[in-house]
């Protein structure tokens, strides 16, 4: 597999930061460019490959519930690179057995495809905008799949506690302010994971839209993964809760998994 | 009246069969799922004439009022999969009640191919409500009646095995017995340009279902640097009738051979997603174009393109052309006074679509004109998810334009339509 130069790079960051990191107290304070870059591969490309069965509660301001069960396959092409996601819809009813598949590129648009089963139909969707929501949550696209660190400047504000955990306060402001819906985000990345514990997003007026909250975080055959998710618009005040439950890592999924093929008969395993 | 027809019989059959055998292999979830719905469209616009074929049409102000209950079992195993979907329709306007199995097929699959037998439903190519190469069966009163898309599209009786190798996918399609596109007709509710409308005795012949008879089909497909290419090709009949006079005088209805080539192409371009598609429809009965009941050979070329202009809101638009070969031939066919069609027919559409309330309201539009027969349809719609499992649709299903035009003919079953859905 080739490694393009800026992957490379992308890793030598990572692993400088986690050797810095390794090296005590003493050591110096990793740049807020290489916690973010660390906190991207931790969050969004653990293991080779990764899938879990994910339940998403929405919950409208005034208590109204939809729940939507999904399930979900990661395989990686390149680490911190090039991805592949494979979703099967479980719930609700009218959207039962569709599947779902992305082809993530870092630096263009992603592929996208829906399988209709009503009528076998495969379609392209378009996908310029990443900042979509996801299937009527308040997860955008993004959020899921993971918006690259190279797009957003980084500046480390403080350290802070998160419950029991110690956190860098990282601002990050987007380098192109015109392609997103939010001016500002401030990420809490803990030190001893990399994983984002909380971040908050400002829209364009300044005035806070979004907190996203890791309300679980378990090891998982060796990799840190935030199994409950909590995104709050507090402007709205709905609000989406995803929980994975059955996540395994390095499963050896076959390429084979993200195809056409795939789309029109989900194998077993990612059906159950 | 109640009326069984043979379809109710094989329908209620596999629904008990797999009802069994779901029952047996109980999981730890209900596998059963399907819905409620309950449909009606009224009638806006009256039809302006009403030969003694069509007088239902003229009479009737429901062109859909209608009940269904549809059954879904699906168990499944790592290798097979057997899906039945069946349905009780209750059709208030016409005093019936029908079963239909809509689907009801066996999955086999093995490391390189996968095989499906039995009523399935076959989507190819890339149009949007515009169909070149997907020469499968369709049903046109479903869809000019406001019934939810799905139901455009019919089961096809049918073997289909499906080879990858590196990437490249090969389909065969074989379907022994035919299965008519369903259309407007004589003695049915909707109201259509009928130049035959004086001869009330007709009859169909449909393809026997003999070796020699057997719908063929093919694609051949790949990602090929970022497109999904697709080549197809096709041996059978046209799924809409020709019609011709018999002593009598009788109509007589046939379906004539049509082989079909094509190829189709979508990828992410301009910031969106773009759709091509060609056809060549080679009419064989009617090579030379001389035949006045059958189509002249013809080819039929689309070009679309999709894009999401703001989040949860996604533009469409189509442009499609059919030319007709010998165009002379057919122009010589026709009489002095009678109406002629033009050598080309160019058709335009558009798609918009927006999303609100977090995705459970859905506005959307589609339309479509063809600049030069001056025929049009526009078809509005809400939906809105009352819960996850219940839905409610209102819509409109607008056509106008010349009376003996495609879309034009249908304007006497304008309607107003609404749909609740509770699935579960």
């Amino acid at each position: 597999m080739a490694l393009t130069g800026r992957t490379t790079g992308l890793r030598a960051l990572a692993l400088g930061a986690v050797l810095l990191g390794a090296g005590g107290p003493e050591a110096a304070q990793p740049s807020a460019v290489e916690i973010m870059a660390r906190s991207h591969l931790a969050m969004f490309y653990p293991g080779e490959d990764m899938r879990a069965r994910v339940t998403m509660r929405l919950v409208s301001r005034d208590g109204k519930e939809r729940l939507r069960e999904l399930t979900m396959a990661r395989r990686d092409i390149q680490e911190g690179g090039e991805q592949r996601y494979f979703i099967y819809f479980h719930r609700p009813p009218d959207v039962r057995d569709m599947t779902f598949l992305v082809w993530k590129y870092p630096g263009r648009d992603d592929d996208r495809w829906l399988y209709v089963p009503a009528i076998k139909l495969v379609r392209r969707i378009a996908a310029n905008d990443k900042r979509s929501s996801f299937a009527g949550s308040d997860f955008s696209y993004e959020d899921i799949s993971g918006r690259e660190p190279e797009e957003d400047t980084h500046k480390l504000v403080r350290e802070e506690r998160v419950g029991a955990r110690t956190a860098w306060v990282v601002e990050s402001t987007p380098k192109d302010a015109g392609s997103v819906d939010f001016s500002r985000k401030i990420s809490w990345v803990d030190k001893a994971t990399a994983l984002p514990l909380k971040e908050e997003y400002y829209d364009r007026r300044g005035e806070l839209a979004r907190v996203f909250t890791a309300e679980e975080v378990r090891e998982v055959q060796g990799f840190w993964t935030v199994t409950k998710r909590l995104m709050k618009n507090v402007q709205t005040g709905h609000s989406t809760e995803a929980v994975l439950a059955d996540v395994r890592y390095n499963r050896k999924l076959a390429p084979d998994l993200f195809s056409e093929r795939a789309l029109r008969a989900p194998p077993a395993e990612l059906v159950r | 009246m109640v009326r069984a027809s043979p379809r109710a019989w094989s329908t209620a059959l596999a629904v008990l069969t797999l009802l069994a055998a779901g029952g047996a292999g109980a999981a730890e979830e209900l596998p059963l799922h399907g819905f409620l719905q309950a449909a009606s469209a009224y009638r806006l616009i009256r039809p302006d004439r009403c030969p003694r074929t069509q007088r239902l049409a003229c009479d009737e102000s429901f062109v859909l009022g209608e009940s269904r209950a549809r059954l879904e079992v699906d168990p499944r195993g790592e290798r097979w999969g057997v899906v039945a979907k069946g349905e009780l329709i209750l059709d208030a306007v016409g005093g019936e009640v029908e079963g239909d199995l809509r689907e009801g097929y066996l999955d086999l699959t093995f490391p390189a191919l996968d095989l499906r037998v039995g009523r399935q439903v076959i989507t190819w190519g890339v149009g949007d409500l515009i169909f070149i190469n997907d020469v499968f069966p369709k049903d046109w009163v479903a869809f000019i009646s406001g019934l939810p898309l799905e139901y455009l599209k019919k089961g096809s009786d049918a073997v289909s095995a499906t080879g990858h190798w590196a990437g490249t996918s090969l389909q065969l399609v074989l379907i022994p017995r035919f299965e008519a596109d369903t259309l407007p007709e004589a003695g049915g509710r909707l109201a259509f340009h009928d130049p035959m409308a004086a001869i009330e005795a007709r009859r169909t012949d449909e393809p026997s279902p003999a070796l020699a008879r057997t719908e063929a089909g093919a694609r051949l497909f790949r990602n090929l640097l970022g497109w999904d290419v697709s080549l197809y090709a096709y041996r059978g009949f046209f799924h809409a009738p020709a019609g011709e006079v018999e002593p009598g005088p009788r109509l007589r209805l046939f379906f004539p051979r049509l082989d079909v080539y094509g190829a189709s192409a979508q990828g992410a371009a301009l910031g969106g997603v773009v759709s091509f598609e060609a056809g060549y429809y080679d009419s064989r009965s009617d090579r030379s174009g001389r035949d006045p009941a059958v189509d002249n050979p013809s080819v039929r070329l689309l070009a679309g393109y999709q894009r999401e202009v703001v989040p949860d809101f996604t533009v469409g638009g189509q442009y499609s052309v059919q030319v007709m070969e010998d165009h002379d031939a057919y122009v010589a066919t026709r009489g002095p006074g009678m109406p002629r069609r033009p050598a080309a027919r160019h058709v335009l559409t558009a798609r918009l679509t927006r999303l609100l309330l977090n995705q459970t309201l859905r506005l959307g539009v589609f339309a479509l004109a063809s600049p030069n027969e001056g025929d049009w349809y526009a078809g509005p719609e809400a939906r809105y998810q009352v819960t996850d499992a219940l839905s409610a649709t209102v819509g409109l299903n607008v056509f106008g334009g010349p009376r003996r035009s495609e879309y034009g003919q249908f304007e006497g079953n304008s309607n107003l339509y609404a749909v609740v859905r509770y699935a579960f």
